[in-house]
Protein backbone atom coordinates (compact mmCIF):
# COMPACT_ATOMS: atom_id res chain seq x y z
CA UNK A 1 0.00 0.00 0.00
CA UNK A 2 1.33 3.52 -0.47
CA UNK A 3 3.06 4.74 2.58
CA UNK A 4 0.63 7.71 3.22
CA UNK A 5 -2.03 5.20 3.61
CA UNK A 6 -0.35 3.59 6.53
CA UNK A 7 -0.22 4.99 9.77
CA UNK A 8 1.62 1.85 11.77
CA UNK A 9 2.32 -1.89 12.08
CA UNK A 10 1.25 -3.17 15.82
CA UNK A 11 1.31 -5.90 17.76
CA UNK A 12 -2.61 -6.32 19.07
CA UNK A 13 -2.69 -8.99 22.12
CA UNK A 14 -6.19 -9.81 21.43
CA UNK A 15 -8.99 -9.33 18.74
CA UNK A 16 -12.26 -8.53 20.62
CA UNK A 17 -15.42 -9.82 18.47
CA UNK A 18 -19.19 -8.86 18.80
CA UNK A 19 -22.23 -9.19 17.26
CA UNK A 20 -22.43 -6.73 13.93
CA UNK A 21 -23.68 -7.25 10.61
CA UNK A 22 -20.80 -5.37 8.16
CA UNK A 23 -18.89 -7.56 6.08
CA UNK A 24 -15.13 -7.58 6.75
CA UNK A 25 -14.95 -6.51 10.03
CA UNK A 26 -13.71 -9.22 12.22
CA UNK A 27 -13.41 -7.58 15.70
CA UNK A 28 -11.91 -4.34 17.43
CA UNK A 29 -8.23 -4.27 18.68
CA UNK A 30 -7.52 -1.39 21.47
CA UNK A 31 -4.65 0.94 20.41
CA UNK A 32 -3.52 3.39 22.46
CA UNK A 33 -6.92 4.09 24.09
CA UNK A 34 -8.68 4.06 21.02
CA UNK A 35 -10.79 1.18 19.50
CA UNK A 36 -10.24 0.30 15.77
CA UNK A 37 -12.04 -1.98 13.82
CA UNK A 38 -10.44 -4.57 12.13
CA UNK A 39 -11.22 -5.43 8.26
CA UNK A 40 -10.12 -8.56 7.14
CA UNK A 41 -9.14 -8.30 3.26
CA UNK A 42 -8.54 -11.83 2.36
CA UNK A 43 -12.08 -12.58 0.86
CA UNK A 44 -11.71 -10.29 -1.81
CA UNK A 45 -7.52 -10.19 -1.89
CA UNK A 46 -6.65 -13.75 -1.18
CA UNK A 47 -9.86 -15.83 -1.70
CA UNK A 48 -10.28 -16.53 1.97
CA UNK A 49 -10.47 -14.85 5.21
CA UNK A 50 -7.00 -14.14 6.76
CA UNK A 51 -5.49 -16.52 8.97
CA UNK A 52 -5.09 -15.82 13.09
CA UNK A 53 -2.65 -13.12 13.23
CA UNK A 54 -1.81 -10.86 16.43
CA UNK A 55 -0.19 -8.61 13.86
CA UNK A 56 -2.26 -5.68 12.25
CA UNK A 57 -1.51 -2.95 10.34
CA UNK A 58 -3.12 0.29 10.93
CA UNK A 59 -4.40 2.41 7.74
CA UNK A 60 -6.36 5.71 7.70
CA UNK A 61 -9.41 5.63 5.80
CA UNK A 62 -11.70 8.55 4.95
CA UNK A 63 -15.26 7.34 5.46
CA UNK A 64 -17.35 10.20 4.70
CA UNK A 65 -14.66 12.92 4.16
CA UNK A 66 -13.89 11.63 7.87
CA UNK A 67 -10.69 10.34 8.99
CA UNK A 68 -10.45 6.84 10.76
CA UNK A 69 -7.97 4.93 11.58
CA UNK A 70 -8.20 0.82 11.42
CA UNK A 71 -6.41 -2.41 11.48
CA UNK A 72 -6.02 -5.00 8.60
CA UNK A 73 -4.16 -8.02 10.03
CA UNK A 74 -1.37 -9.12 8.40
CA UNK A 75 0.97 -11.99 9.17
CA UNK A 76 4.07 -9.67 10.53
CA UNK A 77 6.21 -9.54 7.38
CA UNK A 78 6.13 -5.86 6.39
CA UNK A 79 8.62 -4.02 4.49
CA UNK A 80 8.69 -0.22 3.73
CA UNK A 81 10.46 -0.07 0.29
CA UNK A 82 10.99 2.59 -2.30
CA UNK A 83 10.63 2.41 -6.13
CA UNK A 84 8.71 3.48 -9.01
CA UNK A 85 5.47 2.25 -9.13
CA UNK A 86 4.23 1.15 -12.81
CA UNK A 87 0.45 1.68 -13.43
CA UNK A 88 -1.73 -1.31 -13.45
CA UNK A 89 -3.35 -2.95 -16.71
CA UNK A 90 -6.51 -2.87 -15.29
CA UNK A 91 -7.25 0.68 -14.07
CA UNK A 92 -10.65 -0.86 -12.20
CA UNK A 93 -9.44 -3.04 -10.00
CA UNK A 94 -7.98 -2.79 -6.39
CA UNK A 95 -4.20 -3.42 -7.72
CA UNK A 96 -3.38 -0.07 -9.02
CA UNK A 97 0.28 -0.69 -9.82
CA UNK A 98 3.11 -2.86 -9.54
CA UNK A 99 6.35 -2.41 -8.05
CA UNK A 100 9.60 -4.43 -9.63
CA UNK A 101 11.92 -4.90 -6.63
CA UNK A 102 14.92 -6.12 -7.75
CA UNK A 103 12.88 -8.96 -10.43
CA UNK A 104 10.11 -9.31 -7.66
CA UNK A 105 6.74 -7.83 -9.06
CA UNK A 106 5.06 -6.85 -5.83
CA UNK A 107 1.32 -5.25 -6.37
CA UNK A 108 0.31 -1.59 -5.18
CA UNK A 109 -3.40 -1.95 -3.30
CA UNK A 110 -6.11 0.91 -3.40
CA UNK A 111 -7.51 0.15 -0.18
CA UNK A 112 -10.50 1.77 -0.86
CA UNK A 113 -11.16 -0.44 -3.84
CA UNK A 114 -9.97 -3.49 -1.96
CA UNK A 115 -12.39 -3.46 0.57
CA UNK A 116 -15.41 -2.90 -1.96
CA UNK A 117 -14.17 -5.82 -3.74
CA UNK A 118 -13.80 -8.07 -0.79
CA UNK A 119 -17.05 -6.72 0.54
CA UNK A 120 -18.92 -7.38 -2.75
CA UNK A 121 -17.00 -10.94 -2.36
CA UNK A 122 -18.27 -11.66 0.80
CA UNK A 123 -21.74 -9.55 0.52
CA UNK A 124 -22.71 -11.25 4.18
CA UNK A 125 -21.59 -10.15 7.63
CA UNK A 126 -19.02 -12.70 8.45
CA UNK A 127 -19.78 -14.25 12.56
CA UNK A 128 -16.94 -13.54 14.48
CA UNK A 129 -16.48 -16.60 15.34
CA UNK A 130 -15.71 -17.55 12.09
CA UNK A 131 -13.50 -14.77 11.50
CA UNK A 132 -11.01 -15.54 14.82
CA UNK A 133 -11.23 -19.41 13.77
CA UNK B 1 -23.26 -6.96 32.09
CA UNK B 2 -25.50 -9.73 30.43
CA UNK B 3 -24.40 -12.16 27.83
CA UNK B 4 -25.97 -13.93 24.58
CA UNK B 5 -24.68 -17.10 23.43
CA UNK B 6 -20.89 -16.56 23.84
CA UNK B 7 -21.05 -12.79 23.65
CA UNK B 8 -21.12 -10.26 26.42
CA UNK B 9 -22.99 -6.80 25.95
CA UNK B 10 -23.89 -3.64 28.60
CA UNK B 11 -26.59 -2.27 29.33
CA UNK B 12 -26.90 0.97 31.45
CA UNK B 13 -28.59 0.34 34.73
CA UNK B 14 -31.52 3.28 34.66
CA UNK B 15 -32.92 1.80 31.44
CA UNK B 16 -33.70 -1.66 33.20
CA UNK B 17 -36.88 -1.59 35.31
CA UNK B 18 -36.65 -5.00 36.10
CA UNK B 19 -34.94 -8.59 36.05
CA UNK B 20 -36.48 -11.43 36.21
CA UNK B 21 -36.08 -15.43 35.52
CA UNK B 22 -38.26 -16.83 32.53
CA UNK B 23 -39.08 -19.78 34.95
CA UNK B 24 -41.12 -16.61 36.95
CA UNK B 25 -42.88 -15.24 33.97
CA UNK B 26 -45.16 -18.09 33.49
CA UNK B 27 -48.58 -16.86 33.47
CA UNK B 28 -48.25 -13.17 32.45
CA UNK B 29 -47.37 -14.09 28.57
CA UNK B 30 -49.09 -13.93 25.51
CA UNK B 31 -49.02 -14.86 22.05
CA UNK B 32 -48.66 -12.12 19.40
CA UNK B 33 -51.80 -12.94 16.99
CA UNK B 34 -49.60 -12.10 14.30
CA UNK B 35 -45.92 -11.96 14.53
CA UNK B 36 -44.39 -10.24 11.82
CA UNK B 37 -41.23 -10.34 13.40
CA UNK B 38 -39.34 -13.13 14.29
CA UNK B 39 -37.80 -11.97 17.03
CA UNK B 40 -40.74 -10.98 18.55
CA UNK B 41 -43.31 -13.63 19.46
CA UNK B 42 -45.05 -13.00 22.86
CA UNK B 43 -46.27 -9.91 25.38
CA UNK B 44 -45.68 -10.02 28.94
CA UNK B 45 -47.42 -7.96 31.61
CA UNK B 46 -45.64 -6.68 34.91
CA UNK B 47 -47.22 -4.36 37.35
CA UNK B 48 -49.99 -3.27 34.91
CA UNK B 49 -47.68 -2.49 31.97
CA UNK B 50 -46.78 -4.87 28.82
CA UNK B 51 -44.29 -5.31 26.97
CA UNK B 52 -42.71 -6.97 23.58
CA UNK B 53 -40.83 -9.71 24.17
CA UNK B 54 -37.26 -9.27 21.89
CA UNK B 55 -35.54 -13.04 21.41
CA UNK B 56 -31.85 -11.39 22.44
CA UNK B 57 -30.35 -13.71 19.99
CA UNK B 58 -32.30 -13.47 16.74
CA UNK B 59 -32.10 -9.44 17.52
CA UNK B 60 -28.24 -9.83 17.18
CA UNK B 61 -28.34 -12.77 14.79
CA UNK B 62 -26.07 -14.87 17.01
CA UNK B 63 -26.89 -18.69 17.00
CA UNK B 64 -29.29 -20.32 18.97
CA UNK B 65 -29.02 -19.89 22.98
CA UNK B 66 -31.01 -20.54 26.05
CA UNK B 67 -32.41 -17.38 27.78
CA UNK B 68 -32.96 -17.72 31.58
CA UNK B 69 -33.69 -14.08 32.75
CA UNK B 70 -35.27 -11.70 30.93
CA UNK B 71 -34.59 -7.89 31.12
CA UNK B 72 -37.70 -5.60 31.18
CA UNK B 73 -37.10 -2.09 30.39
CA UNK B 74 -37.62 0.98 31.47
CA UNK B 75 -39.33 3.80 29.17
CA UNK B 76 -39.86 1.38 26.23
CA UNK B 77 -42.23 -1.30 25.60
CA UNK B 78 -39.61 -4.04 25.26
CA UNK B 79 -38.46 -7.29 27.32
CA UNK B 80 -35.01 -8.64 26.38
CA UNK B 81 -34.38 -12.65 26.77
CA UNK B 82 -31.24 -13.01 27.42
CA UNK B 83 -29.31 -15.78 28.52
CA UNK B 84 -27.94 -14.90 31.29
CA UNK B 85 -26.87 -11.60 34.21
CA UNK B 86 -22.90 -11.64 34.29
CA UNK B 87 -22.40 -8.92 36.97
CA UNK B 88 -23.19 -5.31 37.80
CA UNK B 89 -20.09 -2.93 36.96
CA UNK B 90 -19.63 0.70 36.33
CA UNK B 91 -18.90 1.66 33.01
CA UNK B 92 -16.02 5.35 33.03
CA UNK B 93 -16.18 5.27 29.55
CA UNK B 94 -18.75 4.99 26.40
CA UNK B 95 -16.30 5.34 23.24
CA UNK B 96 -18.14 5.79 19.40
CA UNK B 97 -18.69 2.79 17.17
CA UNK B 98 -16.32 3.21 14.66
CA UNK B 99 -17.26 4.69 11.44
CA UNK B 100 -16.72 1.32 9.60
CA UNK B 101 -19.49 -0.43 11.23
CA UNK B 102 -21.97 0.52 9.02
CA UNK B 103 -24.97 -2.25 9.64
CA UNK B 104 -27.81 -2.85 11.92
CA UNK B 105 -25.24 -2.63 14.39
CA UNK B 106 -25.70 1.14 14.46
CA UNK B 107 -28.90 0.99 15.84
CA UNK B 108 -28.16 -1.85 17.90
CA UNK B 109 -25.56 -0.13 19.86
CA UNK B 110 -24.62 3.21 22.22
CA UNK B 111 -21.44 2.77 21.48
CA UNK B 112 -18.37 0.62 23.37
CA UNK B 113 -16.77 0.90 26.19
CA UNK B 114 -13.75 -1.02 28.03
CA UNK B 115 -14.08 -2.76 31.30
CA UNK B 116 -11.33 -5.21 32.60
CA UNK B 117 -9.72 -4.28 29.48
CA UNK B 118 -11.55 -5.62 27.23
CA UNK B 119 -13.97 -3.90 24.63
CA UNK B 120 -17.59 -4.01 25.13
CA UNK B 121 -21.11 -3.22 23.40
CA UNK B 122 -23.60 -0.87 25.02
CA UNK B 123 -26.81 -1.87 24.12
CA UNK B 124 -29.21 1.13 22.78
CA UNK B 125 -32.82 -0.03 24.92
CA UNK B 126 -34.28 1.66 21.97
CA UNK B 127 -32.45 -0.15 19.56
CA UNK B 128 -33.94 -3.56 20.66
CA UNK B 129 -37.42 -2.52 18.68
CA UNK B 130 -37.12 0.62 16.18
CA UNK B 131 -39.93 3.05 15.74
CA UNK B 132 -40.74 1.43 12.73
CA UNK B 133 -40.83 -2.50 14.27
CA UNK B 134 -43.09 -0.67 17.05
CA UNK B 135 -45.26 0.47 14.28
CA UNK B 136 -45.54 -2.51 12.45
CA UNK B 137 -45.78 -4.68 15.49
CA UNK B 138 -48.97 -2.26 16.66
CA UNK B 139 -50.19 -2.34 13.36
CA UNK B 140 -50.74 -5.89 13.34
CA UNK B 141 -51.47 -6.71 16.53
CA UNK B 142 -53.41 -3.46 17.35
CA UNK B 143 -54.69 -2.62 21.48
CA UNK B 144 -52.62 -6.12 22.27
CA UNK B 145 -50.34 -4.24 24.96
CA UNK B 146 -53.30 -2.49 26.05
CA UNK B 147 -55.38 -5.89 26.63
CA UNK B 148 -52.19 -7.91 27.17
CA UNK B 149 -52.77 -8.34 30.85
CA UNK B 150 -55.87 -10.80 30.29
CA UNK B 151 -55.34 -14.75 31.01
CA UNK B 152 -53.22 -17.04 28.78
CA UNK B 153 -54.99 -17.96 26.02
CA UNK B 154 -57.69 -15.71 26.03
CA UNK B 155 -59.15 -15.49 21.90
CA UNK B 156 -58.08 -11.89 20.00
CA UNK B 157 -61.79 -11.79 19.81
CA UNK B 158 -61.95 -11.36 23.74
CA UNK B 159 -58.66 -9.33 24.08
CA UNK B 160 -60.35 -6.70 21.38
CA UNK B 161 -63.81 -6.79 23.69
CA UNK B 162 -61.71 -6.22 26.81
Amino acid sequence: MPREAVAELIASPQLFAFPHTTPLIAGVVLRRGRILAVLDLGPGVSGALSPSTRFFLVVERHISDAPEKCAIPVQGACELVTGIMLPAENPDGFVTGHLDLNGEQIDVLDLEKAIAFSAANKNEWIPATEALS
Amino acid sequence: MFSIAEYSFLISASSVQEIRSTDSLGGNVVDLDRPVLSKVRHIVERDSRSYYVVSGYEHFHVPLSRPTSVLILRDVPVAVLVDRIEQMAEMRILLGLPRSFRGEERIWYRGLTVLERKVLPVADPRGFLTAEELRRLEDENPGLLQAAGHPVGASRHERERA
